[in-house]
């Protein structure tokens, strides 16, 4: 796991935290904006240290640029200053206070209950062990190189327990679903969706079909998960439904937005 | 040693760091939806624990090797964006009727 990712880890989740306080704290509404800005971007930052590499970017694009846009130009135009209210402590700050933190403890127990530390240590010593021979077995591939004879396939003997595998370990189970995939062992949709036509089999489309000059390339290295051809590729697939619905709700909520604001002609 | 590699276990993240920070962001979030008057603060709060939950889909994700949560989170960008664009309409049109944004003197379902 190395010392940099959880540090950055650890620099983003406080980063995250603090500005969140900050969003709930600030006086000004313009401040809380920015500092709303800032809470994107740190969030954006854990999506990467999440692999989540798309969802980063859009995050970025559609959260830290157009809504906060959006939201600073109604506080310009609103010009809040003057209908800002004097507030001063009220008995229902703390009792709201108090309630977001015990809901915020019961969840803490909720997930806490559920992971015992030392089971994580152990298997984090396996993983680590896993990750030492597949890079071994990776040397030897390197070394037969030259004959074209194809490496052996990467243990995935599912490391899948936490969260703190490695970049390496992720990729190699994504590409040992679309292997799957492509030969037809599997289709997305197995044991989700029963009825689902379960003989149709999954073709990758040409893009992600395996260059045959590429063949020695070690298996796992295809570093797609995260990215946008995956998640593209499920939208138009099984999610397809859900998006077209996606462009109705975003049309529905343009016209609204249009007529709410628009002033009444008289 | 024993303590030393407790100690690590708690420093390198796990899928439990990243959804207690979720759970914290989600509270933090919460309390400001339950404090603040302000309707536009209110509608922040309410972006925050979309992210939190963002972020649970996509740990999830990470942790079962599959990408379903990112298309689930994807979703939930959508729907936020539609949200706060019919959001801040309904404040603009609140503001010209009352001359203000605070919740508590939002009491009528008229306008």
């Amino acid at each position: 796991m190395g010392f940099w990712e959880p540090l950055f880890f650890w620099l983003f989740a406080f980063g995250a935290l603090i500005t969140s306080c900050a969003v709930i704290v600030m006086r000004n509404p313009l401040y809380c904006a920015l500092t709303l800005i800032a809470d994107f971007f740190c969030f954006a930052a854990l999506y990467v240290l999440l692999s989540a590499h798309f969802l980063a970017v859009v995050q970025i694009l559609v959260y830290g640029g157009a809504i906060m846009v959006l939201f600073l130009f109604i506080i310009m135009l609103l010009n809040m200053r003057r209908v800002r209210p004097a507030s001063r402590f009220q008995v229902h700050y703390a009792i709201a206070t108090i309630a977001g933190i015990m809901m915020f403890l019961f969840a803490a127990w909720a997930i806490l209950s559920a992971v015992d530390m030392e089971e994580v240590a152990e298997e984090r010593e396996r993983v680590a062990e896993q990750i030492e021979e597949v890079e071994q077995e990776e040397e030897e591939v390197a070394l037969r190189t030259a004959s074209a004879i194809p490496g052996p396939e990467a243990p995935v003997d599912a490391p899948v327990l936490y969260a703190d595998v490695n970049e390496l370990a992720v990729e190699q189970a994504y590409a040992q679903t679309l292997r799957a995939w492509r030969d037809g062992h599997a289709t997305p949709s197995d044991h989700k969706y029963p009825d689902f036509d379960p003989d149709r089999t999954y073709e990758l489309p040409p893009s992600l079909q395996p260059d045959p000059e590429q063949a020695h390339v070690v298996p796992g290295r295809e570093g797609l998960y995260g990215t946008f051809k995956p998640v593209s590729i499920m939208l138009v697939n099984r999610f397809v439904i859900p998006f077209e619905l996606t462009a109705v709700l975003l049309l529905a909520s343009i016209v609204g937005a249009m007529i709410l604001a628009k002033r009444r002609v008289a | 040693m024993a303590w030393v590699s407790t100690l690590i276990s708690y420093w390198e993240p796990t899928l439990a760091h990243y959804l207690l920070l979720s759970a914290a962001v989600f509270s933090i979030g919460l309390i400001g939806v339950m404090v603040r008057r302000n309707a536009l603060i209110v509608f922040m709060s309410i972006e925050l624990m979309l992210n939190s939950v963002n972020l649970s889909f996509i740990s999830f994700a990470r942790y079962r090797f599959e990408m379903d949560g990112h298309v689930f989170a994807f979703f939930i960008m959508a729907v936020a964006a539609a949200e706060a664009a019919v959001a801040l309409a309904i404040v603009i049109h609140v503001f010209r009727h009352k001359r203000g944004v605070n919740v508590d003197e939002m009491q009528e379902l008229k306008y």
